[in-house]
């Protein structure tokens, strides 16, 4: 309200001052985005050949691939699996967190740290971690359960449990130090009265302290979702290839591999494509989840 | 006390998950010290011989140090490009309230759902058609764009606290928007400005599948979230590539003891305006 005045006074000339980040957005990003609906069009054969028109052909063709069908049911069972478990679990531990339980600084530190550490090196320390010879196995061994160790990452059943196990590690503690930041911003009266009133702690957590926050958490929920449907392809392809067979392929790496080693970038934007809308339908699907949940609540935050 | 604590449940679980997240941490840094058949043969145990040089080989292998040297400088670059693009458009958003600036924001706003990831294969196209496939320079310059949405949302919010009568009173001395911006805005929002960069540098740091595709694994230009995984191969030495990813995470981590408490709120504010 302050600022009314400045910014009444100020005439959209100034405007030409957004002009450069405006274009460097539009060439690199928007550029980019839009040209993948164009190479869905297209038979080309890797980045050194001519490309041809052939229209919806690619689609066609993606849409009869098994692969493509078990790319699609690999990225369900993923993103269907690890935002259920992630969001609830980080809601509850952010909460947990934001009390200032004993020793909840050390308790900070290690949920923040996966944020820190790369895909790629997160990739590595997993290569370790689950390779035959590796930690789990060791780990197993030890206790007596050498008949539950696996090559995980190189058998059909545990490789894509793996992939979702890892984006779990690493998501679970960061999005829960982000909601317990979030609480702390809240107004603490409205928990100190629900509390005077003899509301359990299970109770505050979920019937007080959840509604005030919901449309925070919506929106991490899309943020985790596209993160989790979207980046896979790092992980995937650090860590099993898709394989074995295409029991750890997802869209996202799909995409990947249909440009870049099996050389059909007409293929691997249409699965761009896909993988966009399969994007924006989980946004408004998650949207409207939120929207049912909030008119069962009785006190709901109005916004 | 605002808020209870909570019961012996809550208590045993966040320490469970803590022990979850450490535990492979902790694996990391004793295999770094270790051979393959120890680090199978006793994989949570310390090392019955610290095998130091494994740091050795895992820098000359993967050539770390000139890994190092390009992440610097793909980083460093790009979010010069970044500030300098990104803070004028953040003041000029502030200063401005009509339908024009409204939509400028609301782009940037879509643009900051859109993963990058969702136009990789264009954007290497793109590389190639401009001549810089294979260069840090391309790097350099992509990075930039895909930070912009939330670098200039995110400074927006913070050039908004400047308080309307010091703006006025600058201009009636005859403050154009140079002095203004360098003098008032970018002071204040000072705190904004470190948060973003911290945010953006951490992001360009750990970059890799751009970095990968586009930069590529030729020794003298990689990254060294590119060179990293080059250990791994048939007969993958886990101890030396253990090693390789403790001295790759090093760094992060020795800047995140440094700047604790900054570094939690950059992050934070990042997803926090969503």
């Amino acid at each position: 309200m302050s600022s009314s005045s400045i910014r009444a006074g100020t005439s959209s000339r100034i405007l030409w001052l957004t002009v450069p980040s405006l274009v460097w957005f539009a060439v690199f990003s928007v550029g980019p985005l839009v040209a993948m609906f164009v190479i869905a069009t297209l038979k080309w054969k890797g980045l050194l050949y001519e490309p041809t028109y052939i229209g919806l052909g690619n689609v066609t063709k993606v849409f009869g691939d098994p692969t493509f069908h078990a790319a699609v049911r690999n990225s369900l069972i993923q993103v269907a699996i690890a935002i259920p478990v992630m969001i609830p679990l980080a809601f509850m531990l952010g909460y947990h967190l934001n009390t200032k339980p004993r020793g909840y600084r050390i308790l900070s530190v290690f949920y923040f740290s996966p944020g820190l550490i790369s895909i790629s090196m997160t990739g590595m320390i997993f290569y370790g971690v689950l390779s035959p010879n590796g930690g789990v196995n060791g780990l197993l061994s030890a206790v007596g359960l050498d008949s539950a160790a696996t090559a995980w990452l190189a058998d059909p059943a545990t490789a894509l449990p793996a992939l979702i196990a890892i984006d779990l590690w690493r998501g679970v503690g960061w999005t829960a130090v982000l909601f317990a930041a979030r609480l702390a911003s809240l107004d603490g009266e409205v928990i100190e009265a629900a509390q005077m009133d003899g509301a359990g702690r299970f109770r505050t957590m979920w019937r007080i302290a959840f509604p005030m926050v919901k449309d925070y958490v919506r929106t991490l929920t899309m943020l985790q979702f596209l993160w989790t449907l979207f980046t896979s392809a790092a992980l995937v392809l650090l860590l099993t290839k898709g394989g074995p067979g295409t029991s750890s392929t997802t869209l996202s790496y799909l995409v990947y591999a249909k440009a870049f080693s099996q050389r059909d970038l007409g293929y691997s934007q249409v699965v761009g494509v896909v993988l966009l809308l399969v994007g924006i339908a989980g946004m408004f699907l998650i949207r409207a989840l939120f929207r049912t949940r909030k008119s069962r609540t009785p006190k709901e935050d109005t916004r | 006390m605002k808020w209870r604590k909570g019961g012996p449940l809550a208590t045993v679980l966040s320490w469970v998950y803590v022990l979850i997240l450490a535990a492979p941490l902790y694996y990391l840094v004793v295999s770094a010290l270790k051979t393959n058949i120890e680090i199978f043969t006793r994989p949570f145990s310390l090392p019955a011989k610290w095998l130091w040089e494994n740091f050795g080989t895992a820098w000359e292998t993967a050539r770390l140090g000139r890994a190092l040297l390009n992440s610097v400088l793909v980083s460093g670059v790009a979010i010069v490009l970044t500030l300098l693009l990104a803070i004028p458009a953040a003041y000029a958003l502030a200063r401005t309230d009509n339908r024009l600036s409204k939509l400028i924001t609301g782009t940037f706003s879509a643009g900051f759902l859109i993963p990058p990831f969702a136009a990789l294969i264009p954007t290497v196209v793109l590389a190639i058609q401009t001549g810089l496939f294979g260069t840090r320079e391309f790097q350099m310059l992509f990075l930039p764009a895909s930070a912009l949405p939330l670098s200039v949302l995110l400074l927006v919010q913070f050039m908004l606290t400047v308080p309307s009568s010091l703006v006025e009173s600058a201009s009636m001395e005859g403050a154009g928007h140079w002095l203004l911006l360098t003098r008032v805005y970018v002071p204040i929002a000072m705190p904004g400005v470190v948060s973003v960069a911290i945010l953006q540098l951490l992001t360009f740091w750990n970059e890799y599948l751009f970095a990968l595709t586009i930069t590529g694994t030729a020794p003298d230009v990689r990254t060294v979230q590119v060179a990293l995984p080059t250990l791994v191969s048939d007969a993958t030495n886990l101890g030396v590539l253990a090693a390789g990813t403790v001295l790759t995470v090093l760094p992060v981590y020795v800047a995140y003891s440094l700047l604790n408490r900054r570094m939690q709120e950059a992050l934070t504010a990042g997803a926090v305006k969503g």
